[in-house]
């Protein structure tokens, strides 16, 4: 701390618009505030300038691009071994050489996770570092920082599964070609799921936000974001009846199928459906987190 | 200014600020006094808009905080623990803090070069000392040149320079007829810092007032007086709200008269003095002796010696 003098020289040439102190006062013509736009900006600064943000966005980059690399060797596999079988090779012919399809998307499970997660670290770390407090001071109606987060993840979350599929497409197609099955990466099914892919792991991390928010807490946000995907589906399938079974299908993590699904299949959601399902999932905590966000104290 | 109405902070079952009222003047430094959970951070924040007042309310330059249309340009602050994301860069914190107002990069550089924090501005805020945190937190707090500057005790965690540093700085602040408002529980940083006081104890205003008048006013008049006729002296003296204290054989320490008075009597009765000096409480004592009174509710203090140290704790 050698250089910490602040002589009044220093004083003087840093505040060079403030010797009328009486023109102030009023909240006109001061400068700029907050809008909406700006806070826009701020908060996107302050997501590309955390090491850890960036790690957890290169993570997801490399588990799409690997479980894609992986899947298509895999499939490639057991492509190969059931063309010995000739039952097995009519049937896949049947299904009409779509057996590759899901490859670019096959990591989107753990996408999921790592973004969700980001998602509630975002929210919860204002909380628990103390961040909050110079946030909400800048922000003091709180809803405009909060909707600029929210977009930021969204936005972020969508871009980073959308370029990922498709680079993990990208880096299938060659491990595809050596047991000579096909990927369209162009093909309308092949768009359709990317993109849906990707809206929905968007809708987990603006889920993840919400509870972070809500919970304000990251073990206690990341912890919630597990049950509600990985823990909930499988109690559901343990307990036996189709009540559990009804409910199942209304999970978030189960509108993707239907979603994506080349022929309605019976027994699921209808596309309108899952998708409003979905929406809901986002909906109501976001709505609920900026509830919350608007009446409790920082 | 600060205008405060009544404001009242209750969590659960603790009133933490109880109907407080004070204003802050513009071109002065105020300081907040008061001992730890005294509740001067609390009132801070609802200044703030961070806490919302349980009832009351509290206004800067007449509008309530989060109704300002440019909040940083407005109102600075400092809140005691970092308000600071600790995996980002000093720089990058001000710099998004900056965006939301859009605060152009030169100012960035100009709170960073004022608070010398130039050498670690790109160094992740995790490995900042206290003070250096300290730095940070006032350097965001001048990042919109703001009219008003609330800082929760600055000094906490400086070394004597960057101590003397915060003084000047408000003093010179105030100079420019800024609102100043900083809150301390060191009574001898604020003696030096501050030109009004309010004194906080148990989420009450104690006292509201230029700090000469806290160090003379409501302490009661003390002298030092040399005799050689002590025991006759004190007997003569003795009345309601005096108190005496043999400190030497020939030395007492009189409480509750003033030192004209103390002459007069000594004349009226022959008594010879050979020193009388009037004793100048510190702010120490007076503090103490202020909480004192909020902590045993008014109780007189018959001593006549200064306030015991455990007062005001807690």
């Amino acid at each position: 701390m050698s250089t910490s003098n602040l002589n009044t020289s220093t004083l003087n040439s840093s505040t060079p618009n403030s010797s009328t102190p009486s023109r102030r006062g009023t909240a006109a013509g001061i400068g700029p505030g907050p809008s909406f736009f700006r806070v826009l900006n701020s908060e996107f600064i302050k997501f590309r300038t955390l090491t850890s943000t960036l790690i957890l966005l290169a993570c997801t980059l490399l588990v799409m691009v690997g479980f894609g690399a992986l899947t298509g060797w895999g499939t490639g596999a057991f492509a190969e071994e059931a063309m010995r079988d000739p039952e097995a090779a009519a049937a896949m012919a049947a299904q009409g050489g779509d057996l590759a399809i899901t490859v670019p998307t096959s990591g989107i499970a753990f996408a999921q996770l790592i973004l969700g997660s980001l998602g509630v670290l975002l929210m919860s770390s204002e909380f628990t570092t103390g961040m909050a407090r110079s946030t909400f001071a800048a922000v003091p109606k709180r809803l405009p920082a909060f909707a600029a987060k929210l977009i930021v993840v969204l936005v972020a979350s969508f871009l980073l599964t959308a370029v990922s599929s498709f680079l993990a497409g990208l880096v299938a197609l060659p491990i595809l070609d050596s047991y000579d099955l096909k990927l369209d990466l162009a093909s309308s099914q092949s768009v359709k799921l990317l993109l849906v892919s990707s809206i929905y792991v968007a809708a987990v991390a603006a889920i993840g936000l919400a509870l972070g928010s809500i919970i304000r807490n990251s073990a206690g946000g990341i912890m919630s974001l597990v049950g509600l995907f990985f823990v909930a589906p499988i109690a559901l399938e343990i307990i036996q009846g189709d009540v559990a079974k009804e409910i199942r299908k209304y999970l978030p993590g189960n509108t993707v199928s239907p979603m994506t699904a080349v022929n309605h299949e019976p027994g699921t959601l209808e596309v309108w459906q899952a998708a409003l399902v979905l929406g809901a999932w986002v909906v109501v905590p976001v709505v609920l987190a900026v509830l919350l966000l608007k009446k409790r104290d920082v | 200014m600060i205008e405060a109405k009544g404001l009242t902070k209750i969590y659960g079952d603790k009133t933490a600020v109880d109907a407080v009222s004070f204003t802050v003047e513009a071109g002065r430094v105020t300081g907040f006094l008061g001992p730890n959970g005294a509740g001067k951070s609390t009132t801070m924040r609802m200044i703030m808009g961070l806490d919302r007042p349980t009832s009351g309310s509290v206004t800067v330059n007449g509008v309530p905080f989060a109704k300002h249309v440019a909040p940083l340009r407005e109102i600075g602050s400092l809140l005691d623990a970092k308000a600071v994301h600790t995996g980002r860069t000093a720089y990058n914190h001000l710099l998004a803090m900056a965006a939301t107002h859009s605060i152009p990069r030169k100012r960035v550089n100009e709170v960073i070069e004022m608070t010398g924090l130039s050498d670690v501005a790109k160094k992740k805020v995790k490995g900042f000392s206290l003070g250096m945190g300290q730095r940070l937190g006032i350097a965001a707090a001048l990042l919109g040149d703001p009219q008003t500057v609330i800082l929760d005790e600055p000094v906490n965690g400086l070394d004597p320079e960057g101590v003397v540093w915060v003084r000047n700085l408000a003093k010179y602040l105030a100079a420019e007829g800024r609102t100043v408002f900083l809150s301390s529980h060191l009574m001898s940083e604020m003696a030096v810092t501050a030109d009004h006081l309010i004194v906080i104890g148990r989420g009450r205003i104690i006292a509201d007032a230029p700090i000469q008048q806290i160090i003379n006013g409501k302490g009661q008049s003390r002298a030092r007086v040399r005799t050689d006729q002590p025991e006759h002296l004190m007997n003569i003296l003795a009345g309601d709200g005096v108190s005496i204290q043999v400190q030497e054989p020939e030395l007492l320490e009189v409480t509750g008269l003033d030192p004209r008075r103390i002459a007069r009597i000594a004349l009226e009765n022959r008594v010879m003095i050979y020193e009388l000096t009037p004793l100048q409480a510190s702010l120490e004592e007076a503090y103490m002796e202020l909480t004192k009174d909020e902590v045993e509710y008014h109780s007189l203090i018959t001593s006549g010696a200064p306030a015991p140290v455990q007062a005001g704790g807690n």
